[in-house]
């Protein structure tokens, strides 16, 4: 077990993180709107996170907040217990730059969103690409997030665990309480409001859903949970830099989305999860005895042509992705007949 | 890696040959992590510290190993991100090394090797050259010059070679911590030089058109480029500024330091000043043998990545050959060699490829001897060389001034 | 700006915006007929480039399977320059059968078509660099033998220099919008195009053969990919695997700024934004690859249909 821990404790962390990414391109989505801005809102929550936990939360002096919003800071790092060793960062600070992160980025949606998403369809990708690419250009170019170099040297909650798995305490909750939510917003009212759009705007507005509104709702709220977990994941990395919020990675999590399913929330969930372990999977197959040479070292050299190859073979073998609405009521249910499957 | 499929070439065999022969069969290897970039566009940095890496493997074997227990490389691709690092090195780790050897980029390192600090494993960084690395932590080391002492000797070369200069442009990739990095100290030797330094223009790593950038400062007559960035961007910067008149002296950083720049400036490439942290023409035991190898397996000269991994992969086995005199490994566990190793491999004197080299008790390295080396190309316009134009021994001067941040 | 760089930096902005304009004319076909951008044309502009590579004759380098592989003929450049764009335009129906194909016979989502194309761009990427490494290869100097590197159009004093290669890229660029426009306006196969472009349903109904049309379309956009790419790698050599890859994402904002399926819009889409990335101020070069994508993200939200677009179509 130590052992597993040792290799795959970061990569378990790794793929929760990933997991909240997907939800939040997947709650536009729900809306109808296919937005691929969600690294950008990451790329924001990890620099809000880096440069709050190197340069504000630090107690060097003419650094702090002004009251009373430092000493507020400071009740709740008493407030939140301290890592075990009790010599690490804050927890309840990792926390509180989550939600900074997250609201900024919520901010930052409402205002983006208002224009952008009266576009539709590869309209609306391409705008939201736009806003991705801008941004990492202009953080190459503040000085508050360092350039190329970016930020280093984070402090880190849990400094004696190198696999960083005890990061577990925040991750699990974390994703399980987005999972939750979308999961809840599902069946909410605002949640109905969401498929209605996607399913027919039209026949929705007429039956007095406003329209932006939820496309602005999703949007933010995608954009949040983005924002926050950019915060944790820069902790998680020890450092941020403007390669965090990259298009590579709006396609890469569109992928998780369309693999695992669009149309459940477990869907995202699933595909993250297992196209961010793929690669390491791989990793570890080529490292199996007794292989014939020319395999072990295809798997090792070309793991990413594999990788591309499940990628776009696996679009064509599960068109619906991997989960899919009528598959888990099939699975509840297993004497009820199959609803019909058809093109989405 | 690779070629190994297609060419075992003579040398390997006689060395796998003379492995068999000086090491005990039944000796259980002792396991060095190599992680660095084997895939993603930094692949070409990271192919050939793996051979540098290898070639070491094969040699200090062939020398008897760690007191007749050979050594195993354990390598692991970090790809070009810093996920890839951290999985790279939770991956050796686990695997039982005692040490590492890596990772290729300095934005890599931010992100891996605090993990290898928590798990008290050594790392040598053989390329990261950024500010602050040793600092990460006390189990940290490189091999790689900071670009603080290496860089400058380019620019008082160009002054040696055309004392007339006056302005100075300057190029940097600015998505590249690199090349940042470097600029910075370049911009700063420009200035201490007191020389005029033009409005410095930046590009990306990506851009393959530099044309806006030169116009930008040819009408301001500059008589020194400087370029910091990668091999393809950085290559094609140089010929588009040759091919847009430009006559003047050019020095490249770093990134432009290997043979891969050649296809991309072709003939243009003539004439580029680069520092070197080392250099094939080095005279040593350990580099004749090096660039021995590497020729025959290779067919060019070693390049300076080569070259640091090789040293890299020797500071651990030296320092595990001390340890196992002095201690003796097989009295430690695993936790104890990797604690162990770090402290012997900081206080010893190494003679390696890049010359003789010793540590900082931060793990800074100590080196000796930088080199300028010209690019000169062959008629073909396709192939060329380094040819070495310039010694500098820093051990005459005084401790090199500290940079502040850039 | 003084009117000597004034001048140049038109120049410098016409000569990449041709760049962007050829990149582009790839995707905007594609586009024109089924709606969707392949994300694959990357990796096909870069294979045409390799491809011309090997058939000149050239030699690969030290690392990958094809470690030191030539082929036992070379052919002359213009030859191989057409013959890797017969190449690549293949690359490109292969990939219209096994990736685009499929979905379009399930009436799949677009959303599909658009991840799998993606998929498909990640694996040619890393069978490249697998087959071939990932140095950069250059395309001997022999090949434009006899031209000089850069013509002076100015005088001695005030300079005004274009690169040789991008004045060949441009002349290229054009007949290949030339063919292209008469292809598709006077042939009875390029009538039958726009036909399927206009609404596929009704084509097929007229007994047009929708599917053998959109291979060649895959065809002809592989082709000019194919081609685009070696020349450009003539002009900044093949940098490696990622070397189309780079131009994929300006290619989208030059498709969307000069009307998405549009092929003069992508042409004149191109020259803008080249123009608009050189006409930036000296100090302001760091947000020089920032421009495209201001660029792209307010003429969505100005005019979505782009500059030569009709009104907005409300495919996915």
């Amino acid at each position: 077990m130590d052992q597993f821990i040792t290799t795959y404790g970061f990569l378990i962390i790794m793929m929760m993180l990933q997991a909240v990414l997907a939800l939040s391109l997947y709650l536009p989505l729900m809306a109808g709107q296919l937005s691929l801005a969600t690294p950008g809102f990451f790329a924001i929550g990890g620099y809000v996170a880096a440069v709050l936990s190197t340069q504000k939360f630090l107690p060097a002096p003419g650094t702090t907040f002004p009251e009373p919003l430092q000493s507020f800071v400071t009740w709740l790092a008493t407030v939140f217990p301290l890592t075990p060793t009790g010599q690490g960062f804050p927890i309840g600070l990792v926390l509180v730059e989550m939600v900074i992160g997250g609201l900024l980025c919520g901010l930052v949606a409402i205002l983006i969103g208002l224009p952008a998403l009266r576009l539709r369809g590869i309209y609306l990708a391409l705008a939201t690409i736009a806003f991705v690419e801008v941004l990492r250009v202009v953080s190459l170019n503040l000085p508050i997030t360092g350039g190329a170099i970016g930020i280093f040297g984070i402090p880190q909650p849990f400094p004696t665990d190198a696999t960083k798995f005890s990061y577990i305490v925040i991750a699990l909750p974390f994703l399980l309480l987005c999972m939750a939510y979308v999961y809840r917003l599902e069946r909410s009212r605002v949640g109905r409001a969401f498929i209605a759009l996607r399913e027919d705007e039209l026949a929705a507005t007429a039956m007095g859903i406003n329209p932006t509104y939820h496309k602005v709702l999703a949007f933010a709220m995608g954009a949040v949970m983005a924002g926050m977990a950019g915060a944790m994941t820069a902790h998680v990395l020890n450092t941020w830099n403007a390669r965090q919020g990259t298009f590579d990675a709006s396609i890469l999590i569109l992928a998780y989305v369309i693999i695992g399913g669009s149309r459940t929330f477990l869907g995202p969930v699933v595909g993250a999860l297992l196209l961010t372990a793929l690669p390491e999977v791989l990793r570890q197959v080529a490292g199996i005895d007794g292989l014939p040479d020319f395999l072990a070292a295809f798997l090792r050299d070309g793991r990413l042509v594999i990788y591309g190859f499940l990628i776009a073979f696996g679009v064509l073998s599960f068109p619906q992705g991997l989960l899919t609405p009528e598959l888990l009521k099939r699975k509840k249910k297993a004497s009820a007949p199959l609803p019909p499957t058809g093109g989405g | 890696m690779k070629k190994s499929f297609f060419a075992v070439s003579s040398v390997s065999l006689a060395l796998m040959l003379g492995v068999g022969a000086a090491i005990a069969q039944d000796a259980e290897p002792i396991r060095i992590g190599v992680a660095v970039a084997q895939t993603s566009n930094v692949a070409l940095l990271g192919q050939e510290q793996v051979i540098g890496a290898e070639i070491a493997a094969q040699y200090f074997n062939d020398l008897g190993g760690i007191n007749g227990r050979p050594i195993e490389l354990v390598i692991q691709d970090t790809a070009g991100d810093e996920a890839g690092a951290i999985n790279a090195f939770n991956t050796v780790i686990a695997e039982g090394v005692v040490g590492i050897v890596g990772p290729t980029l300095s934005q890599q390192a931010f992100a891996a090797d605090p993990i290898a600090e928590a798990a008290r494993v050594p790392v040598i960084a053989p390329s990261n050259t950024a500010r602050g690395i040793p600092e990460i932590g006390a189990y940290i080391a490189r091999v790689s010059a900071p670009v603080a002492l290496v860089a400058p000797n380019a620019v008082r070369t160009a002054l040696e070679f055309d004392p007339e200069i006056q302005r100075v442009a300057v190029f940097f990739a600015q998505n590249d911590a690199f090349a940042t990095s470097e600029t910075g100290t370049f911009q700063e030797t420009v200035t201490a030089l007191g020389l005029e330094l033009l409005p410095v223009q930046t590009f990306q790593t990506t851009d393959t058109d530099f044309t806006t950038q030169i116009t930008n400062i040819l009408p301001l007559n500059p008589d020194l480029a400087i370029v910091s960035g990668l091999a393809a961007d950085g290559g094609n910067l140089v010929r588009q500024l040759r091919e847009l008149g430009y006559e003047g002296l050019i020095v490249g950083g770093n990134g432009l330091n290997t043979a891969n720049i050649f296809p991309v400036c072709q003939a243009f490439c003539d004439g580029i000043l680069i520092a070197q942290a080392y250099s094939y023409s080095y005279e040593n035991e350990v580099n004749s043998a090096f660039r021995d190898i590497y020729f025959e397996q290779q067919g060019k000269e070693p390049p300076q990545f080569s070259g640091q991994a090789f040293a890299g992969v020797q500071v651990f086995v030296e320092a595990l050959i001390e340890l196992d005199n002095t201690v003796g490994l097989d009295t430690l566990d695993l936790a104890a060699t990797r604690d162990q190793l770090n402290t012997t491999l900081l206080g010893l004197t190494y003679d390696t490829p890049l010359g003789v080299i010793s540590f900082t008790p931060e793990g800074e390295i100590n080196q000796g001897t930088f080199y300028v080396a010209q690019i000169s190309m062959n008629e073909d316009g396709q192939t060329g060389s380094f040819v070495f134009v310039n010694t500098i021994d820093v051990t005459a001067e005084a401790t090199p001034e500290a940079t502040p941040a850039s | 700006m003084e009117l000597t760089t004034l001048l140049q930096q038109l120049i410098n902005g016409l000569s990449i915006g041709s760049v962007y304009a050829i990149f582009a004319l790839g995707y905007t076909l594609i586009f024109s007929i089924l709606g969707i951008i392949n994300f694959a044309h990357g990796a096909v502009f870069t294979m045409g480039a390799y491809f011309t590579y090997a058939l000149i004759g050239s030699r690969f380098g030290f690392n990958g399977i094809f470690a030191n592989a030539q082929l036992p003929f070379g052919l002359p450049f213009p030859l191989a320059l057409i013959a890797g764009g017969v190449l690549a335009g293949l690359v490109g129906v292969l990939i219209e059968r096994t990736t685009f194909r499929p979905l379009r016979r399930r009436g799949a989502d677009p959303l599909l078509t658009l991840v799998s194309s993606l998929g498909m761009a990640v694996a040619l990427v890393n069978l490249i660099q697998y087959f071939v490494g990932a140095e950069a290869y250059s395309y001997p100097s022999s090949v434009l033998a006899g031209l000089p590197p850069s013509i002076n159009f100015g005088t001695p004093e005030k300079p005004l220099i274009v690169r040789t290669v991008q004045i060949v890229i441009a002349i290229i660029s054009l007949i290949i919008l030339v063919g292209l426009t008469l292809f598709i306006n006077k042939t009875k196969t390029g009538r039958a195009l726009r036909a399927v472009s206009e609404d596929g349903t009704t084509a097929s109904l007229l007994g047009i053969n929708t599917d053998r049309l959109i291979v060649l379309t895959f065809f002809i956009s592989g082709f000019v990919g194919g081609i685009a790419g070696t020349l450009v790698g003539l002009s900044v050599t093949i940098t490696g695997p990622y070397f189309g890859i780079a131009f994929g994402l300006k290619g989208l904002a030059v498709i969307v700024l000069g009307g998405m399926g549009n092929i003069p819009g992508a042409v004149l889409g191109g020259l803008v934004i080249g123009i608009a990335e050189n006409l930036l101020p000296a100090s302001a070069v760091a947000y020089k690859d920032a421009i495209a994508f201001a660029i792209l993200f307010i003429v969505l939200l100005v005019r979505p249909q782009g500059i030569l677009g009709r009104a907005q179509i409300t495919k996915v």
